[in-house]
């Protein structure tokens, strides 16, 4: 459900009302005109367990909005938890019970602009493994600038995930739809999320020998972003899509900086897409998930901020073509979701992966 | 379109090979390669089996899962077996029964790792190939080695960390025990001499002689007490390490010990050498006052002498004194070993002598003939950083 109200009370009956004694997912809109630490503060007041995150926008049905909180129940929550410190991995993983022959699924909202994401996934992994899917993304303004953008009952924070552990089944398609240019190419050398070398030379100068003559363009002093939304990485997997790497700006070392980080000796191509390309991938994502469910109760997508970036007045299609594929097959389906800096999933019921620029579509039975 | 997939398959291997190795410490040299592994191949999980005997025991598993810890039966020894190299297989009960996730269908990938056991990689799809455990054959054998080296890197550690241990615990009692024995040895000595103050004049020549002794005995147990300390602290923390004149710390020496009239002390010009005054001192100290001390002859001469053996000096302390058997050259420098005719000797000085030469990398030795004199040689590293 969607509430634009901007009165705490109202909000907070609202969302009582709908959960009805489950706990809640909420996703705000940056741009909302709320006191979080108020509206924190009431729904414990009123008993209510919630977690949630700030994202750039939301999504409401076939609707991407700026301002507004969406709602999700949780049901048959289990566990829920916030684990700070994300970036010096300075914490432990709670231990979950999970039943035999139980279907669980795990929802994680992560400060999409902390550092060390990938080594908590990792941690999930190691620590619940198969024994539950995985999905989320990554809060966060579309400024950039880290702030605190995870919540639970605990407050908000930044450099922090907050996740939820149900017993529900859920159905997941991922896709992002960019093919290769030109590569592979071995980073040679990273640290965190800035590749400081790429096939042992400075990786820009490499970066813009393939861009511009793929792109016809010229890279100059404030263009960067404007041309590398076009021309993202993708991290080489065996027999799968690959997973992409967002270069985000160029900085004073000629060094790229992505969302999400590579480790050395990775292996990168360098990607294009089109509006045609990303929107077919949404709806496949989508098509995959949908294959697979049975009786979905509710549709969330997590869809890269940096997607409707690069399509800009098209991304409405991209959106069109989710939302109707989960509606032809099931009409009664609720559907909400983020624009998130950064994705969150496993390939089938393999490793968990942190993406970029990449559709992320849960069908929750 | 094939040579470009030949390319990828090798870079793919390059990326695996690197990520091998970069640790030390066994969960993370796993972590870094079998993560990477999982995550490009789209695989499950992975876990390392060891055997030991008869029994076998999970020493790592992504993810984390259940011990394995159990016995081996036939069907599993047989499975195990069959893995000379490496080998696919459809997921079975066998399989399930060591594995440390629950498993029931897929395919397990087994490599034999030898003496480090056995490799398991887990996809519930068909996400590897019999083409793909050929190709990461050569890659799981270097990490059979490195995991090996992890091992014995461990190995050593606990080794070192046990003898920092027992060194720290053997210091510390040292310590304890010179100066608890201090205490009521001031009051021995204390006593002793008001006993001879107020009663010297009431006891008979043998009291006065026996309180005398007793006095001789407590400046001896002082001088041992003293020599432990000194031992106990020496190489305890790093030292500063600066230019040493040797000239002017010998003569400083010669200054500080008494020097009867028929001995005669030669010194050669010695060398700046980068070191610890303090340390030098005892060192030179302990071995020209056993010079002086144990010479018979009614010329003593004793020689101070270096030469230089490129990275080393080599000192030289030579008298023409008693001698020292052959059999006790070995023992001299152990703590507490003394000539068995030596009843001044605390036994400790010598040890302090071998533990300095230690701790600034060289060697001690000494040729000798009983009747003619001794020489102690030992050398010193030129350039000594203090931590030897």
């Amino acid at each position: 459900m969607l509430i634009t109200s901007t009165n705490i009370t109202e909000i907070v009956s609202v969302i009582s009302d709908h959960v009805n004694q489950n706990a809640a997912l909420i996703t705000v809109g940056e741009h909302t005109e709320i006191d979080i630490d108020n509206l924190i503060e009431e729904l414990n007041t009123a008993g209510l367990r919630f977690m949630g995150g700030l994202f750039p926008k939301v999504i409401h049905g076939n609707s991407i909005l700026d301002k507004g909180i969406v709602i999700n129940t949780l049901n048959n929550l289990e566990s829920m938890f916030l684990i700070k410190n994300i970036s010096t991995k300075d914490y432990e993983i709670p231990e979950v019970h999970f039943k035999q022959n139980q279907d669980y699924s795990l929802f994680t909202y992560v400060d999409g602009l902390t550092s060390n994401i990938s080594h908590y996934l990792s941690e999930l992994y190691e620590h619940y493994g198969m024994q539950t899917n995985y999905f989320g993304g990554g809060a966060g303004s579309l400024s950039l600038e880290q702030q605190p953008c995870v919540f639970c009952n605990d407050g908000i924070f930044q450099d922090a995930a907050v996740f939820a552990v149900m017993s529900m089944s859920s159905r997941i398609g991922v896709r992002h739809g960019w093919s290769k240019v030109e590569g592979p190419f071995i980073v040679t050398k990273a640290e965190g999320n800035i590749i400081k070398e790429i096939n042992w030379r400075n990786p820009f100068e490499v970066y813009k020998e393939v861009v511009e003559a793929h792109s016809g363009k010229t890279f100059t002093d404030d263009n960067f972003f404007d041309i590398a939304k076009g021309y993202p990485f993708g991290i080489v997997k065996d027999n799968a899509e690959c997973i992409v790497r967002d270069p985000l700006m160029v900085n004073e070392n000629n060094e790229l900086v992505c969302v999400g980080e590579l480790e050395d000796n990775t292996l990168v191509d360098i990607l294009n897409g089109n509006e045609a390309s990303l929107i077919a991938a949404a709806e496949e994502a989508t098509k995959e998930s949908v294959a697979q469910a049975i009786m979905p109760r509710k549709a969330i997508i997590i869809d890269c901020i940096s997607r409707i970036l690069f399509l800009e007045e098209n991304f409405d299609k991209e959106l069109t073509a989710i939302t109707s594929t989960i509606q032809n097959h099931f009409p009664e389906v609720s559907i909400g979701g983020a624009l998130t800096l950064g994705e969150i999933s496993s390939y089938g019921e393999g490793f968990l992966e942190f993406y970029n620029k990449t559709v992320v579509v849960g069908l929750f039975e | 379109m094939k040579i470009e997939n030949h390319i990828l398959d090798i870079l793919q291997l390059y990326e695996y090979a690197m990520a091998i190795g970069k640790s030390s410490d066994y969960k993370e040299s796993c972590d870094l390669f079998l993560k990477l592994l999982l995550k490009r191949k789209n695989l499950n999980a992975s876990w390392i089996l060891e055997k030991n005997e008869n029994h076998l025991q999970s020493s790592y598993s992504i993810p984390l899962g259940d011990e394995v810890k159990k016995e081996q039966n036939a069907s599993i020894a047989t499975l195990l077996e069959d893995v000379k190299v490496s080998k696919l297989l459809t997921a079975d009960d066998v399989l399930a029964s060591i594995a440390t996730i629950e498993i029931e269908s897929g395919v397990v990938a087994i490599f034999n790792l030898d003496a480090q056991g056995y490799l398991f990689l887990y996809t519930k799809k068909d996400n590897i190939s019999l083409k793909d455990i050929t190709q990461l054959q050569p890659v799981i054998n270097k990490f059979s080695t490195s995991l090996k080296a992890c091992k014995a890197f461990s190995a050593q550690e606990k080794l070192l960390k046990s003898l920092e241990i027992q060194n720290q615990e053997l210091s510390d009692y040292a310590h304890m025990v010179s100066h608890d024995l201090k205490s009521p040895l001031r009051s021995i000595d204390t006593l002793t001499a008001w006993l001879k103050d107020d009663y010297s004049d009431k006891l008979d020549a043998s009291g006065n002689k026996n309180l005398g002794l007793i006095r001789n005995s407590v400046e001896k147990m002082d001088t041992l007490i003293n020599g432990i300390l000194a031992y106990s602290t020496i190489g305890k923390n790093r030292f500063e390490v600066y230019d040493v004149d040797l000239n002017n710390l010998v003569k400083d020496v010669l200054s500080l010990i008494r020097i009867p009239d028929h001995i005669y002390i030669i010194t050669q010009d010695l060398p700046v050498i980068k070191g610890d005054k303090y340390r030098l001192q005892q060192l030179f100290q302990n071995l020209i006052t056993n010079a002086i001390a144990y010479n018979d002859k009614d010329k003593g001469l004793v020689e101070i002498d270096v030469k230089d053996q490129n990275e080393f000096w080599q000192f030289s302390v030579k008298d023409n004194g008693i001698g020292i058997e052959e059999t006790y050259f070995e023992k001299i420098f152990k703590t507490f070993q003394k000539l068995e005719n030596n009843k001044a000797s605390t036994g400790i000085g010598l040890s302090i002598v071998k533990k300095i030469v230690d701790l600034y990398g060289g060697t001690i030795w000494l040729t000798s003939e009983l009747g003619k004199g001794t020489t102690f040689y030992f050398t010193l590293k030129k350039q000594s950083n203090g931590t030897a």
